[in-house]
């Protein structure tokens, strides 16, 4: 039969032409998995990005306990409890970095003597570069170790366990290259376009569903909404610093900012926010609204009252919609907060969102694709867990008037 | 009675208070769209008005000119605009077809449960951001150009190329292109189908003869959205294009040059002519997704009535 | 001597083009129970809304002609609308609890009135519960959702609903249609019941009902009110021919 032989190769191409995105998608997150799965880790979401330097000196009251074992990499001094490692930096440098401290070791017991924040508790931890170390000798006297003197990590620990009767203080550079300082920039963004938008567009959805009759104006202003849907997220950042920014001028704004990237991703998150908004009205019985009519209510009472509470799902749909589509913009956010990593963000200041940081190190001289994937499976793994709380949401808003 | 008179004036004057509330919000929404073409106009074109502050440029050689140098002060972008369409036009044809039939697989061909996670591998697609796919696009697409073409004998800018941003775009706008389509499938009237079927058409010639026929005008729709979203895709696409400084490129392993991959390139550290010209090339951008959408319309309206 | 609750004068009704009510006259009674019957489509709902203004709701309705309710036209400029509808309750024909608790429900009207006294309130949601005989049934869970009751006992809410606001007019439209025997029987006593307070119109598809618990009957057909009367005679010795042949089953 060559008609049923045509029909089963028709089939088979479907079948090829689903498989390839089943591929891509396999890929994209093999490819984040294999690169960018290692870098996760509390270090990664708590710490800086650009790395510092650090002064601290043990505590006086310290005293000193002997150490547990330990059988991890690297090489372990038994006696103050750390383990060291030599390592190669990016820039090409040979370092001694921490691999393991003891709770015990006087490394975990010290406080900064940094200038502004004395007196703060400090401690060596995983990652650590150790630049020199003061310690006490047999003789009592205090000794400065210098890097250069340091020599590699073997060394080092063969210095301290030899010669080494206390610890006095130790300079060393954290590790950096964490990705706290763009967490907290994307919740100011999430927190100024929801703040923003979420009232114009649940307004303005009431609007449209409650209140608005046919006519051409009403045509007229739904055309516009849905316009903004087609426009590149590229052309709301020109947008942003030209009609928003004197906006933030007006508190205390003197350059491209945080606020600046929320209010113009207010305006991006609109049109999602309306229509998530309008469809949840829809589903409203209109017997309801009678209800509430023929009690005497007013229409601003039944809305507020019995319309909106009803249609809570569709808003909350709408929110987390928003959310997604903040965490993944990135055009926008170029030319409104603009794309200097910021590990202090506050509203005013310019910093970098997970996206955006993201487009700052890929588009440098020297991309990191291991930190941009390991960024990009946390915003992955973001954005899924939204997509499937909207699906649900979804089932559930179909069955809730039935 | 429970009816407080007092009460009820104020209740009538709030209510008048918040219909007047809910239409300027909804005013506000619509005239968003307004204040973005009228300010990026008038920012845009301000470079080609004599007296602006940084030297009028010549409106006909930035239109046509095919040499774009930020460091000569040469602002020439009518390869870039060619480059823009035939990146799009080219990543559409690619995705086109794959995901109509992805689509048809989805709502006709697939048993329920594998069409049900064919959609929603289709959702995920949807949702992961741009800079993710540039990250892949960087990683991956490049990566598999490069040793492609050197097995070719040719060299190229470690992937970085128009091909790249081909396939990066065709992926892009898949997900747009397959829903759409998935959607206007689905919605094609059963008796239409039952009808192929009593003449004795089996079920995949039904499918690809009658349902595709009868969902175009929707599969047009949804081509004619994802050409947008590829016109205007930014941050992904700037990853891979390498910034060509002349052109066009038709090579498809040669390195290229966007809309937007030129407003932001160099962004960081620019101002004054070279920051507002990116203004222009923005009103270029929304002029030739304005144009495209509106010539493709017409042609959908054209083949929907034959 | 009968007191006039709405007094309706030369009313015509059009959704667009299409005219749904002509020239409907009548006079309807305090403290009497007025049930409107006809076949599908006849007018009669669209006619009850008019008394409450709930066709101004619908896109394209136009409605002509004059509504007296103590003396003053409802449908002046002058009438407003939201205070109209506090005097004239209305019951649905699904019942229509709001998605919140039992007491919410009942306690919506005052509140939006600007009722806050708690006590006040509480007194209001219990009388109105006792007056539908639901009390009983519901004292234990006032504060869970109303949602989670039958669909007798969900009618018998929204009545209560209703005459928490103490209105003077209830109007009912087919308040029983969708509901079981059971629960229409107990309908149908409480509005014998209310009747000692209130002004009743209700609209009903069933005429043995319309028998039991009416005092007037008005006929619609059509879009026109055919006959009206008092309920015995209209179903004893109808005036015309035509709702002779309704009330006998030969059409509706």
């Amino acid at each position: 039969m060559k008609r049923e032989i045509k029909d089963k190769l028709l089939e088979g191409i479907t079948y090829i032409a689903s498989a390839l995105s089943v591929l891509v998608l396999g890929a994209i997150l093999f490819y984040l998995l294999t690169n960018g799965l290692h870098l996760i880790d509390w270090h990664l979401l708590s710490s800086n990005y650009y790395s510092s330097t650090a002064n601290a000196s043990v505590i006086n009251d310290y005293e000193y306990v002997p150490m547990s074992d330990y059988s991890g990499e690297g090489i372990y001094s038994a006696k103050w409890g750390i383990a060291v490692e030599d390592i190669t930096t990016s820039h090409n440098e040979d370092e001694i970095s921490v691999v393991y401290v003891d709770p015990n070791s006087p490394f975990n017991h010290m406080e900064s003597t940094v200038a502004g924040e004395e007196g703060k508790a400090s401690s060596l931890s995983e990652g650590s570069l150790i630049k020199n170390i003061y310690y006490i000798n047999e003789n009592g006297e205090t000794k400065f170790l210098s890097r250069v003197q340091m020599g590699d990590a073997a060394k080092l620990i063969g210095i301290l366990d030899d010669q080494a009767t206390g610890i006095v203080s130790c300079n060393f550079q954290s590790l950096g290259g964490g990705i706290r300082g763009s967490i907290i920039t994307t919740l100011y963004l999430i927190a100024v376009s929801l703040l923003i938008s979420l009232p114009i567009g649940i307004a303005s959805a009431v609007y449209l569903h409650e209140y608005a009759a046919k006519s051409r104006i009403n045509a007229l202003i739904r055309q516009g909404i849905d316009t903004l849907t087609g426009v590149p997220s590229i052309v709301y950042g020109l947008m942003g610093v030209t009609v928003l920014f004197p906006i933030t001028q007006l508190v205390g704004a003197t350059s491209t900012s945080i606020l600046l990237g929320g209010l113009t991703l207010a305006i991006i998150l609109l049109p999602t926010i309306i229509s998530s908004t309008e469809e949840a009205l829809i589903v409203v019985p209109q017997s309801l609204r009678d209800g509430s009519l023929s009690l005497g209510a007013t229409k601003s009472q039944t809305i507020f009252k019995v319309v909106l509470p009803c249609a809570i799902n569709g808003i909350l749909t709408g929110v987390l919609l928003g959310i997604g589509r903040v965490i993944g913009e990135s055009a926008a956010l170029v030319y409104t907060t603009s794309t200097v990593i910021n590990d202090y963000p506050n509203l005013l200041s310019q910093g970098t969102s997970l996206s955006l940081m993201i487009w700052t190190i890929m588009s440098g001289e020297q991309p990191n694709f291991e930190l941009a994937s390991a960024i990009s499976l946390i915003i992955l793994a973001i954005v899924f867990v939204i997509n499937i709380i909207v699906k649900i949401i979804g089932k559930r808003l179909a069955r809730s008037f039935v | 009675m429970l009816v407080n008179k007092k009460r009820v004036k104020r209740n009538k004057s709030l209510d008048k208070f918040f219909h007047g509330f809910f239409m300027a919000m909804a005013l506000l929404s619509a005239s968003f769209i307004v204040i973005i073409v009228l300010f990026v106009f008038a920012k845009g074109i301000s470079p080609f008005l004599p007296g602006y502050e940084y030297g009028q440029v010549n409106i006909i050689s930035f239109l046509t000119g095919s040499l774009y140098r930020q460091d000569q002060g040469i602002y020439g972008i009518g390869f870039i605009v060619i480059n823009t369409l035939v990146c799009s036009f080219l990543a559409l044809l690619l995705s086109f077809p794959i995901s109509v039939l992805t689509a048809l697989f989805i709502a006709k061909i697939a048993p329920k449960k594998l069409g049900a996670i064919m959609q929603s591998v289709v959702e995920l697609l949807a949702s992961v951001p741009s800079v993710v796919y540039g990250v892949f696009a960087a990683g991956v697409i490049a990566a598999l150009i490069k040793d492609l073409a050197s097995s070719l004998g040719i060299t190229t800018f470690g992937g970085s190329s128009m091909l790249a941003v081909i396939i990066l775009l065709a992926i892009m706008i898949f997900p747009t292109l397959t829903s759409m389509a998935t959607t206007a499938i689905k919605a094609v009237d059963k008796d239409l189908e039952q009808a192929s079927l009593a003449l004795g058409a089996t079920r995949t010639q039904t499918n690809f003869k009658i349902v595709l026929a009868a969902a175009k005008s929707g599969i047009f729709a949804g081509a004619i959205l994802g050409l947008g979203r590829a016109f205007g895709e930014a941050t992904a696409v700037a990853m891979v294009a390498g910034n060509k400084l002349f052109g066009p490129t038709f090579d498809l392993f040669d390195i290229t040059r966007t809309l937007t991959s030129t407003m932001l390139a160099g962004l960081k550290e620019t101002s004054g002519l070279d920051y507002d010209i990116r203004f222009s090339v923005g009103l270029v951008l929304i002029a030739v997704i304005f144009v495209s959408n509106w010539v493709l319309n017409y042609v959908k309206k054209k083949v929907g009535n034959n | 001597m009968e007191e006039i609750c709405f007094d309706v004068k030369n009313v015509n009704l059009f959704y667009g083009e299409k005219q749904a009510l002509k020239n409907i006259n009548m006079q309807l009674l305090k403290h009497k129970v007025t049930a409107f019957i006809g076949p599908s489509g006849c007018g009669k709902s669209t006619f009850i809304r008019c008394l409450n203004r709930m066709n101004d709701l619908i896109e394209g309705c136009k409605v002509e002609g004059e509504i007296f309710k103590d003396g003053q036209d409802i449908y002046s400029a002058k009438q407003d609308i939201v205070d109209l509808r506090t005097h004239v309750g209305m019951v649905f024909q699904k019942p229509n609890p709001f998605p919140m608790s039992i007491y919410d429900n009942i306690a919506y009207g005052p509140r939006c009135q600007g009722l806050k006294d708690k006590k006040k309130l509480d007194e209001i949601v219990i009388t109105s519960l006792k007056q539908v005989a639901l009390y009983d049934e519901v004292a234990d869970r006032l504060h869970e959702s109303a949602m989670g009751l039958s669909g007798g006992q969900q009618q018998r809410l929204c009545i209560a609903r209703c005459i928490a606001m103490s209105p003077e007019v209830i109007l009912m439209d087919e308040p029983t249609s969708a509901l079981d025997p059971i629960s229409t029987a107990k309908i149908e006593d409480l509005v014998l019941e209310l009747k000692k307070e209130y002004t009743i119109i209700i609209v009903t598809h069933n005429m043995q009902q319309a028998a039991r618990i009416s005092d007037y009957t008005a006929f619609f057909l059509m879009g026109e009110v055919i006959e009206m009367d008092i309920t015995d005679k209209i179903f004893a010795s109808p005036g015309d021919k035509r709702t002779e042949n309704y009330i006998t089953g030969r059409f509706g």
